[in-house]
């Protein structure tokens, strides 16, 4: 009895002796952590990302496509014709930004509102969903063109909802179902709204840079349509406050009516576009 | 045989009364800013952190994704980038208090503690870090800073942004302590 009591009291030291302070407070709860950064670029080329701008941060982006480089060097691989658009994108919040943008595709001025839903969480929600809609004048119509034309005819909409998951640290994919309305087609078969599935991910080849592609699956288009799904593939490269995102797409539009409406090249005849997305942040 | 049965019972008692002192909400900031350029500054405010006060024995773990900079770029390519905070989620403080002794902390005094800090996957050995320690009823404050190296934790700072990053992180901290 008595050494059975010597043993009980002893009990606590032994338990006692190999405690670590830090495993008594290490613990592998990292419930409610976002995941950061799924993509480094507002757009993963094309297609909007699931990055938003910061609250009170300002950042000013300009892409360029160049022409066809199917012509070759009589255009000099496109550089001839290249397009350009210039936006800035604002942060209200973290999770709302703003912006307008001009792009010399079809005179096209645009509103945008990009606004996130639900973040990623670790071992908890597993996607980021952001929200993203876009108000588009085109000014390039000409009245002596169209004789019937109206203000309202310029405007088209877009409204899409932006579906990512980071995947690991390196891989990233995102959803991207999309509603879009051109009060203005070019062709009359084409329907006026529009729906696609966009989808896109990135790679991450090192930490400050990663390959990037998109490809946006047009579910209406009139059966005589020449435009085609637009597929893109680019590197992102980041040094500090900037993103730069080289790419080869079959769509000179940058506009989201744009590239998934008026996709005029084939990856198959070589004519895709060359361009690159530059952006700096404020 | 008695006296010995209640010299053990005696231990005992008081290896289970044995007194740890715990938060859960401590502070670190870490600095590592270049004079004149924008400030690369972080502080987390969850740390938890525990102090056995029999012996001295000290640790401290933070989550590395908790750290919040006033630039949301800076603290995306913090994680991203340097930390790698996917990869290494915490970083770990474990040692033990020089001189330690509970009836000395009736008033604010300085001690020396020794430990190894665990961050990035790497572990440094960190000697005479200055703590001071305080203490008031259940409380004991313990607060102070000290100064390590990126390159000790094998983190490599980019050409492009070596004159805007320091090489040198003052990290600070404060922890109060309650009895748990």
């Amino acid at each position: 009895m008595k050494y059975l009591l010597i043993i009980f009291l002893l009990t606590p030291l032994f338990v006692d002796a190999q405690d670590d302070l830090l495993d008594e407070i290490d613990t592998n709860a990292t419930e409610g952590q976002y995941a950061t950064a799924a993509f480094k670029g507002l757009k993963i080329v094309n297609f909007e990302s699931t990055k938003l701008v910061a609250k009170d941060e300002l950042t000013f982006i300009v892409s360029h496509r160049f022409g066809s480089v199917k012509n070759g060097i009589d255009t000099f691989f496109g550089l001839d014709e290249a397009v350009t658009r210039i936006h800035f994108v604002y942060g209200i919040t973290d999770a709302i930004n703003i912006g307008v943008s001009r792009s010399s595709f079809l005179k096209i001025y645009d509103v945008t509102a990009k606004y996130r839903l639900v973040r990623q969480e670790e071992n908890g929600f597993p996607f980021t969903i952001v929200g993203f809609n876009a108000l588009l004048i085109n000014t390039a119509l000409e009245k002596e063109n169209l004789p019937l034309l109206k203000f309202k005819h310029r405007l088209g909409y877009t409204a899409q909802i932006l579906i990512s998951r980071k995947i690991n640290t390196d891989f990233s994919i995102e959803l991207a179902p999309t509603f879009f309305h051109d009060n203005y087609v070019q062709m009359d078969e084409q329907s006026n709204s529009q729906f696609a599935l966009g989808f896109g991910g990135r790679y991450k080849l090192g930490k400050r840079w990663s390959v990037n592609a998109d490809y946006g699956l047009h579910l209406n288009r009139a059966s005589n349509s020449p435009f085609k799904n637009p597929l893109s593939i680019g590197l992102d490269l980041e040094t500090g406050g900037h993103v730069f995102q080289m790419h080869f797409s079959n769509a000179q539009a940058m506009n989201t009516n744009g590239f998934l409406g008026q996709g005029t090249g084939d990856w198959l005849d070589g004519d895709v576009y060359f361009g690159f997305n530059l952006s700096r942040r404020f | 045989m008695k006296k010995i049965i209640y010299l053990i019972a005696l231990i005992s008692i008081n290896s289970f009364a044995q007194s740890k002192y715990l938060t859960k909400t401590g502070t670190i900031n870490f600095e590592a800013s270049v004079p004149s350029v924008e400030e690369v500054k972080a502080e987390n405010n969850s740390v938890t952190a525990i102090l056995n006060s029999d012996n001295g024995e000290f640790a401290a773990l933070v989550f590395v994704k908790g750290f919040r900079f006033k630039n949301a770029l800076m603290e995306e390519h913090f994680n991203e980038n340097y930390a790698e905070s996917d990869m290494y989620p915490k970083a770990t403080f474990k040692g033990k208090i020089k001189d330690f002794s509970m009836d000395m902390l009736n008033s604010e005094l300085e001690f020396k503690l020794d430990g190894t800090l665990t961050f990035h996957g790497k572990t440094k050995q960190v000697n005479d870090v200055v703590i001071s320690l305080n203490k008031e009823d259940d409380l004991i404050s313990a607060s102070g800073n000290f100064k390590v190296l990126v390159s000790d934790f094998d983190i490599k700072i980019p050409r492009i942004v070596r004159d805007k990053v320091s090489e040198e992180v003052q990290i600070t901290y404060k922890f109060d302590l309650k009895k748990r």
